[in-house]
């Protein structure tokens, strides 16, 4: 993806995907975007805030929808 | 939402915690002595002196305790008080006059003054079986049995040099307790049993998989699940911290293993890992006998032949480690040499050896 | 109900040291689920194993650490403890307390909790061991109210922590509790969030007694040095002998032999250029030699537990660096250090396995560090020698 990303348009997009599966590592997320991981990191960790997304540990770190 | 909680205000700032003594000589400490055991008397450069006090503590604390500890911090000690990385409490005294009452108050509820200086420090330990899922040891029971045996090292400070035991209930050693000069560690004696319902519901398979330090796991399709290489295995419990299905506990054979000689300090000699002494112990509770007993014979072996000042791993590097292992009265066996990836290096590549 | 007897756990309330069983107990009288816990604790006893599970995800707002999720796998019996998380607390610095701080805590974790806990857990957090989920996020209202926050869990960065350092200690190089304050507080997100391969402890020991054990025990090993000369008060070397301390025998164990006393002017000499700053004859005597004024610190970086390819201890990446807040040099290497790791770490690979994976060279390079034959205790004895290709001719 050669475009930059707002935060927001990216956060958009994470949640978007994450629609899409039941969990997902940060990482994964990054590839299936075409992003930069910390900017991956950076948008979940506004969601989290937010209350959006929720961490899940099963040996690493998931995230997940909050309520999915 | 009303009343929403504050978010990443981290600890609470250590300056607001100090008592004023502390405040006033932050960074101007001259020099220290051991006033007696678990007395510690701390000289700044203004002449200012502070008195620690010492006292034991199993670490799993009733907010009973704490209050009480507060209350006698009030009483003695204006207030203030601190924890050790060892699980002591530090009482913070400014008037010498009052340490021998903190002391007999202290010591009037069964509270342990000591662990200062050539003396046993407080054992740390983990969780066990009061709260952990892949122990293969309790922690807690053990510790209480070990430390009740060898109480009078803790109240005393004539050791050759300081000891430290640390107790890890299983290897994944959240106690990091390998480098300790007696570390009682928990250990798993036989490859998990796999629930593969429970691992086709609540485990990545790749994980699993990649888990397993051995390459001993390998995907099983048809169950979509596991199967695991027995031959392999070592008994780790990596698979099963990453995957529920793959239950490690096995009550039978789970028990302790003992190493000794590690230290963390730079004093003479560097940082050492702790190194296998007995493979296998059965756990023993309620009070775990026959651990209480090695190690006791452990810490007597030390005390009788070090030179003043040796850890025990210094004591051993002396002696030799066969020299060791015959005055231990210790089986030296297949299972004392190393066979994970780092183990050439432990191989003695020349003749100097001693009978 | 009658309440259950408990013969094996009866037996660890007697003998001389402070009995677990006991404070359980006092909690026991007010709280269900610390009797249930008890029973629990029992039953394992004896049947010689947990009965523990897994935890699920449990957590407050905003977090993915800080939480433990645990359930007893035999919730039906003992209802009380069919979920019983703990929350690790971030301690201050030190584990320095005022009584003001540590009652409220103890009021709170009453309030919402079975009131037991461990000071601390071996990360450095106070331990409040038990609770429902429902609890959780009330528990956490309050204590964030009152000025407390958790401490790390999961793949994150895990809570740091530090040795008594300035406050009470003469030896201390640098200013441990202030840089472990600083940089709790600096990543609070690395803390609470976890975004990372797998977990990263640092811990701080401002001396090389290191006695919070950083070479074993964290990711990264800050450890305080000096690069001058050992202070000697020789009025002290005077008072020490005359009341018979037998100094001679002490500085026979320097490692370096480069320490020496002059018997008749009662006088302690030091070959400062081969003293390699092991501490021991300044533990020995504390009153007549103190570190040097250069102060600084060590950085280590590796040490970790025995999963999954054995135990490491920290090793030297940078032999001195000057300790002084805002830290920025530390900072600026922690985070590219995360990034390497980060970007190229597998699951569940801590930064030490990478850099054995990949190569100290590759990870010089990477992070942009120079080597330095402290790094090391013997240069390479294989031939395998690797070049970047720069470094060659090329042929077509």
């Amino acid at each position: 993806m050669a475009e930059e990303l707002s935060r927001e348009e990216l956060k958009e997009k994470v949640v978007e995907y994450l629609k899409t599966v039941d969990k997902a590592k940060n990482k994964d997320i990054a590839t299936k975007l075409g992003v930069k991981k910390r900017e991956v990191d950076k948008a979940v960790n506004e969601l989290a805030k937010e209350d959006i997304v929720e961490f899940l540990y099963i040996g690493t770190s998931y995230v997940k929808l909050k309520d999915k | 939402m009303t009343n929403v909680a504050k978010t990443d205000i981290g600890p609470p700032l250590y300056k607001d915690q100090l008592p004023e003594i502390i405040k006033n000589n932050y960074g101007q400490w001259k020099y220290h002595e051991h006033v007696k055991p678990g007395v510690l008397k701390h000289v700044a450069e203004n002449g200012d002196e502070l008195y620690t006090v010492r006292v034991g503590s199993p670490r799993l604390l009733s907010v009973e305790t704490l209050r009480w500890f507060a209350d006698l911090a009030d009483k003695y000690c204006d207030g203030h008080l601190r924890f050790t990385s060892r699980h002591n409490v530090e009482f913070l005294l400014t008037d010498a006059s009052k340490i021998d009452a903190l002391i007999e108050e202290v010591e009037a509820e069964g509270w342990p003054v000591g662990g200062t200086g050539n003396s046993l420090k407080n054992l740390i330990h983990t969780q066990g079986w009061i709260h952990c899922h892949s122990a293969a040891i309790d922690a807690s029971g053990i510790v209480k049995s070990v430390m009740d045996d060898l109480y009078d090292y803790f109240k005393k400070d004539d050791l050759p040099a300081k000891l430290k035991i640390s107790l890890a209930c299983c290897l994944n050693m959240c106690g990091a307790v390998h480098c300790s000069d007696i570390a009682i560690l928990g250990i798993h004696r036989t490859v998990p049993k796999i629930n593969d319902e429970e691992v086709s519901k609540a485990c990545e398979i790749p994980n699993v998989v990649a888990s397993c330090p051995t390459g001993a796991i390998r995907p099983n399709p048809k169950k979509k699940s596991v199967t695991i290489n027995e031959e392999k295995c070592m008994y780790c419990g990596n698979c099963f911290t990453v995957c529920p299905g793959l239950k490690i506990m096995d009550p039978d054979n789970d028990g302790v293993a003992i190493f000794v000689g590690g230290k963390t300090s730079n004093a003479r000699s560097g940082p050492r890992f702790s190194r296998l002494a007995i493979p296998f112990i059965p756990n023993e509770p309620p009070r775990w006998d026959s651990t209480v007993k090695a190690i006791r014979n452990l810490v007597e072996l030390w005390v009788e032949n070090a030179r003043p000042g040796e850890r025990y791993g210094e004591w051993i590097e002396r002696i030799g480690w066969e020299k060791f292992f015959d005055m231990a009265g210790l089986p030296f066996t297949d299972k004392h040499i190393d066979d994970f990836i780092f183990s050439v290096p432990t191989f003695r590549s020349t003749t100097q050896f001693k009978y | 109900m009658a309440k259950k007897k408990r013969p094996l756990l009866d037996q660890l309330k007697e003998g001389k040291y402070p009995s677990f069983v006991k404070e359980m107990e006092k909690m026991a009288e007010k709280k269900p689920a610390v009797e249930d816990h008890l029973n629990l604790l029992e039953r394992s006893y004896e049947d010689k194993t947990v009965h523990w599970k897994h935890g699920g995800i449990v957590g407050v707002r905003g977090y993915g650490g800080g939480v433990i999720g645990r359930y007893s796998d035999l919730g039906d019996e003992f209802p009380n403890v069919k979920e019983f998380h703990t929350m690790r607390v971030n301690q201050p610095s030190g584990w320095f307390y005022s009584t003001e701080t540590l009652r409220k805590l103890c009021d709170i974790w009453e309030k919402h909790g079975s009131g037991i806990t461990n000071m601390h857990g071996a990360t450095g957090d106070a331990i409040l061991l038990g609770t429902t989920t429902e609890h959780l996020q009330p528990c956490f209202d309050d204590l964030s109210a009152n000025g407390f926050d958790l401490g790390g869990s999961g793949s994150d960065l895990r809570t740091p922590s530090a040795c008594v350092g300035p406050a009470r200690c003469e030896h201390a190089c640098f200013d441990s509790l202030d840089l472990c304050n600083h940089l709790t507080q600096e990543y609070q997100d690395e803390l609470h969030r976890p975004m990372w391969p797998y977990k990263f402890k640092i811990k701080i020991s401002a001396c090389p007694n290191d006695c919070v054990s950083s070479i074993a025990r964290a990711d990264m090993s800050i450890i305080g040095t000096w690069r001058d000369e050992i202070r000697v008060d020789q009025d002290m070397v005077k008072e020490y002998a005359n009341n018979g301390k037998d100094i001679e025998g002490i500085l026979a164990s320097c490692p370096t032999d480069c320490i020496s006393y002059d018997t008749e002017k009662k006088e302690i000499n030091i070959d400062n250029e081969n003293c390699v700053r092991c501490m021991h004859c300044i533990n020995k005597l504390p009153k007549a030699l103190r570190v040097g004024k250069e102060k600084g610190a060590t950085i280590l970086l590796g040490g970790k537990a025995p999963i999954v390819q054995s135990a490491f201890l920290s090793w030297v990446i940078v032999p001195f660096m000057k300790l002084e807040s805002p830290y920025d040099e530390l900072k600026d290497l922690l985070e590219r250090i995360w990034d390497w790791w980060d970007e190229h770490a597998k699951v569940r690979e801590r930064v030490g396995e990478l850099i054995y994976r990949k190569g100290m060279r590759v990870f010089l390079k990477e992070v942009g560090l120079e080597p330095d034959a402290r790094m090391v205790k013997y240069p390479r004895a294989n031939p395998y020698i690797f070049w970047w290709p720069e470094e060659v001719q090329q042929n077509d």
